[in-house]
């Protein structure tokens, strides 16, 4: 890779220990992707929990924390998403286990290095907006393919040391999504079915995903029959990341960077793979489980959004959640806040329900809960939460929000579509 | 005795018996990483154990998890020897240089197809070699 003036100086030592340590770092990985040289960046932004991090994790960033200044000091904006954790809810998920200290204890160490301390992510608008072309490092997938396709900012998977380092050098390797031409679509869909929900748009993203399931691979979904909106375009982006390992996409006439086909493709667009409305039905039935007894409904991932808090209570309308059942509704710090003063999340806790903050359901301690409790049935407005949690020894269903919300009630899975 | 080119990997050579399937891979998706197996019901793999095999998938998948889990394991002794990949993604290039596992992947043939299960391999990632024994 060719190195600036900067570059060099970090790669000797002079700016530090941190700096040093970064730069060999991302060499290595820029050198893996053939980068040709850096890309500096406008901010980095990290999330983290304990689960993700391990103790050896946990141990780097302390040890970070504790260098002298000048060898850790940050080159650039550097966020790191602090969640929090829920203690109230956890002491009734998981009853006397000591679960708080982790997650707190690497976003204590990445503040003591200079990192701003915020809550959710830039989809969600509660960190800033990068402008239309900018790079950044961001190591939440959902909010790089969100970023790359949606905003048309440029940016790789930086994952946890990797924003690290991005942090400590103001720059990552340029591959990938950085550079014009990997943005160009590589497969075009042509959509006929027609997703109504979050879970349905889900099921598009994992169809599509699974079926590319490369990183290197940018789809083109043409012939959308009604506009989605922001939510359910988040969990189609999202669904790609997590079935497919998809960084960036087009939607035709929706996303910035694809006005029509062409623009898309920089070519005239191949021959279209059609995805039906049978195939999303298939999808879901993949995770049937119609009419039996559920454990627990666990809405999030993305967490969320006040309107769909709201839309919680409105659709429980007062209705105690069913007794076998457990409604978790996870949602940032702010937002659940906001829904206590409001009283929204006085409704939701009086049925029976748990507004959770902090990192979604499957990131904290889902295996253990449900060792813990002994739950199977899990219900879900997020296919990406199925994903996961399917893999944690759950058996998953994901449906509508409306759907979750009737099935928490009735204690069984309800599907009233 | 076949040699099968790469590009240029991560981390030293290494020999191992080999652990294969085509379907594609996450950390936090398909494996138990406190016992070392495969947990994912769906995946080929289920209750395979890959502790110190030279695993050999697909395609990586998945999000952040794999950069900060593979240097856990590496430091846990519940890792694979090495990981080859035909196509990976920055996540786990950037977990395989944070843990030093040595880690390859665009081969010039589908290396799922080129090795079994079983055999001994040397995997040289920084010459872009892997030798089936």
């Amino acid at each position: 890779m060719r190195l600036t003036e900067i570059e060099e100086a970090m790669q000797a030592g002079v700016l530090g220990k941190g700096a040093e340590w970064a730069i060999a770092y991302q060499k290595r990985v820029g050198e893996f992707f053939e980068a040709e040289n850096f890309a500096e960046i406008r901010f980095a932004h990290m999330i983290t929990d304990a689960e993700t991090l391990g103790a050896s994790g946990l141990a780097f960033l302390e040890e970070m924390a504790e260098m002298p200044a000048e060898d850790r000091r940050l080159r650039t904006l550097a966020i790191v998403d602090s969640r929090g954790f829920d203690d109230r809810a956890f002491e009734r998920l998981l009853p006397g286990k000591p679960l708080v200290g982790d997650t707190q204890r690497a976003i204590d160490a990445l503040g003591r290095m200079g990192a701003m301390k915020a809550h959710g992510y830039f989809n969600n608008h509660s960190v800033p907006l990068p402008a239309f072309g900018e790079s950044c490092a961001f190591s939440g997938t959902p909010t790089v393919v969100y970023a790359n396709a949606m905003v048309g900012v440029r940016c790789n998977f930086e994952a946890g040391p990797s924003a690290i380092a991005a942090m400590l050098t103001g720059r990552v390797p340029r591959y990938g999504f950085h550079l014009d031409v990997s943005r160009r679509g590589t497969d075009y869909f042509k959509l006929e079915g027609k997703p109504s929900n979050t879970a349905d748009w889900g099921a598009v993203g994992a169809i599509i995903g699974r079926q590319l399931a490369s990183y290197w691979k940018v789809p083109v979904i043409d012939g959308i029959a009604e506009r989605p909106d922001a939510i359910s375009l988040n969990h189609l982006a999202l669904c790609l990341a997590s079935y497919g390992s998809h960084a960036m996409f087009h939607v035709v006439g929706v996303t910035p960077e694809a006005r029509d086909a062409q623009d898309a493709f920089g070519d005239p667009p191949p021959e279209p793979t059609v995805v039906t409305q049978a195939d999303i039905d298939a999808f879901h039935r993949e995770y049937d489980g119609d009419g039996e007894t559920l454990d627990v409904v666990a809405l999030g991932a993305p967490q969320l959004t006040m309107p769909e808090v709201y839309t919680v209570a409105e659709t429980l309308a007062g209705r105690p959640v069913h007794d076998r059942t457990t409604l978790l509704v996870y949602t940032p710090l702010e937002i659940k806040e906001a829904c206590q003063r409001t009283g929204i999340a006085q409704q939701i806790e009086d049925a029976g329900g748990l507004l959770v903050h902090g990192p979604d359901f499957f990131a904290t301690f889902a295996k253990e809960i449900r060792e813990t409790k002994g739950w199977t049935r899990l219900m879900t407005q997020s296919v990406k939460t199925a994903n996961i949690t399917e893999g944690y020894g759950y058996q998953p269903v994901a449906a509508s929000l409306a759907d979750c919300i009737e099935s928490a009630v009735a204690g069984r899975i309800v599907r009233t579509a | 005795m076949s040699v099968i080119t790469g590009h240029k990997g991560i981390g030293g050579q290494v020999r191992g018996i080999a652990l294969v399937a085509s379907d594609n891979f996450s950390t936090r998706y398909d494996l138990d990483r406190e016992r070392g197996i495969f947990s994912r019901r769906s995946h080929k793999l289920f209750g395979e154990n890959y502790v110190g095999r030279v695993l050999i998938l697909n395609a990586a998948k998945g999000g952040v998890a794999s950069a900060w889990m593979l240097r856990e394991m590496v430091i846990n002794e519940k890792a694979p020897l090495a990981l080859l990949l035909n196509d990976a993604n920055p996540v786990m290039a950037q977990g395989a240089a944070f843990a030093e596992l040595p880690f390859m992947h665009r081969f010039e043939t589908d290396i799922t197809q080129a090795i079994q299960t079983g055999d001994t391999v040397l995997v040289d990632p920084q010459a872009g070699r892997v030798t089936v024994e």
